[in-house]
């Protein structure tokens, strides 16, 4: 596949690696990739925080302060594991300019896990929350 | 060219390494970025769903919070299931030069979350 009549891959130009948005690809990726762990982060977050009523015990109090603590501790640490690979990845690809084993910006930027452990986390949690609404 | 119409677990990566050539990067890169979106998106929806059952005191009939809760986790589950093997059809799909697949997930988000807007409205003015 090449893309010599693209212009609408983010606005970079038809010359692929030696054109004008080398690294600015992989460093847009990147970011992407921050703002969903941030993203992350925040709402497991939200779901540690007390909830604004006064709850006794049953629906509407939330699950128990050590149960939540203890979901956000696994995803927010996936969310680090995550953070960790992508940063050694931009440092060995010299800045997502160039990969080892090919020359050209690393594609994929993270490896193939860290999609799968970002979305199983986001899939985990998710039923959690769902969980422990009807328990 | 490679057989397409064969399924393969998606965590096959290293079989599918040779199929095809390896696509423009930039094109690589963006259907990473748009997974990432989809993740994002999954996100948010478990935000509101956290809002609803747990943190903002809404004045609703239990149920009716539990059933939105519910639908927008379940969204939020579907997505992210979804989001990586998309990923992965659609890198494949660029190996091997062919259209891209289309996708039925942003009309199911969207008749979802417009089902979710009629509970809220509904949980709103019939308590």
């Amino acid at each position: 596949m090449r893309a010599d009549e693209d212009t609408a891959v983010d606005g970079g130009d038809a010359d692929g690696a030696t054109g004008g948005d080398t690294g600015l690809q992989p460093e847009r990726t990147l970011l992407a990739w921050q703002r969903t762990l941030i993203g992350v982060v925040i709402v497991v977050l939200l779901y540690l925080r007390e909830p604004f009523q006064d709850g006794g015990v049953g629906p509407g109090s939330g699950p128990d302060p050590l149960y939540r603590l203890l979901v956000v501790l696994v995803v927010a640490g996936a969310a680090g594991v995550l953070m960790v690979h992508l940063r050694r990845r931009w440092r060995v690809t010299d800045r997502g300019l160039h990969d080892d084993a090919t020359q050209n910006p690393p594609a994929p930027l993270a490896a193939g896990w860290a999609v799968y452990l970002l979305s199983g986390s986001a899939a985990g949690f998710a039923l959690l929350v769902a969980v422990s609404a009807v328990v | 060219m490679a057989d397409v119409g064969r399924w393969r677990s998606p965590l096959i990566r290293r079989a599918e390494r040779d199929e095809g050539e390896e696509p423009d990067y930039r094109f690589t890169l963006a259907n990473e970025r748009t997974f990432l979106a989809w993740i994002r998106t999954s996100l948010a929806l478990v935000a509101g769903a956290v809002a609803v059952l747990h943190l903002v005191p809404l004045d609703w009939r239990p149920e009716l919070k539990t059933v939105v809760g519910l639908a927008l986790t379940g969204l939020a589950v579907v997505i992210t299931v979804y989001a990586p093997l998309r990923w992965r059809r659609v890198q494949r799909s660029m190996r091997l030069g062919e259209p891209l697949p289309l996708s039925a997930l942003p009309v199911v988000v969207t008749v979802g979350i417009a089902a979710v807007c009629a509970a809220v409205l509904v949980g709103h003015y019939w308590r």
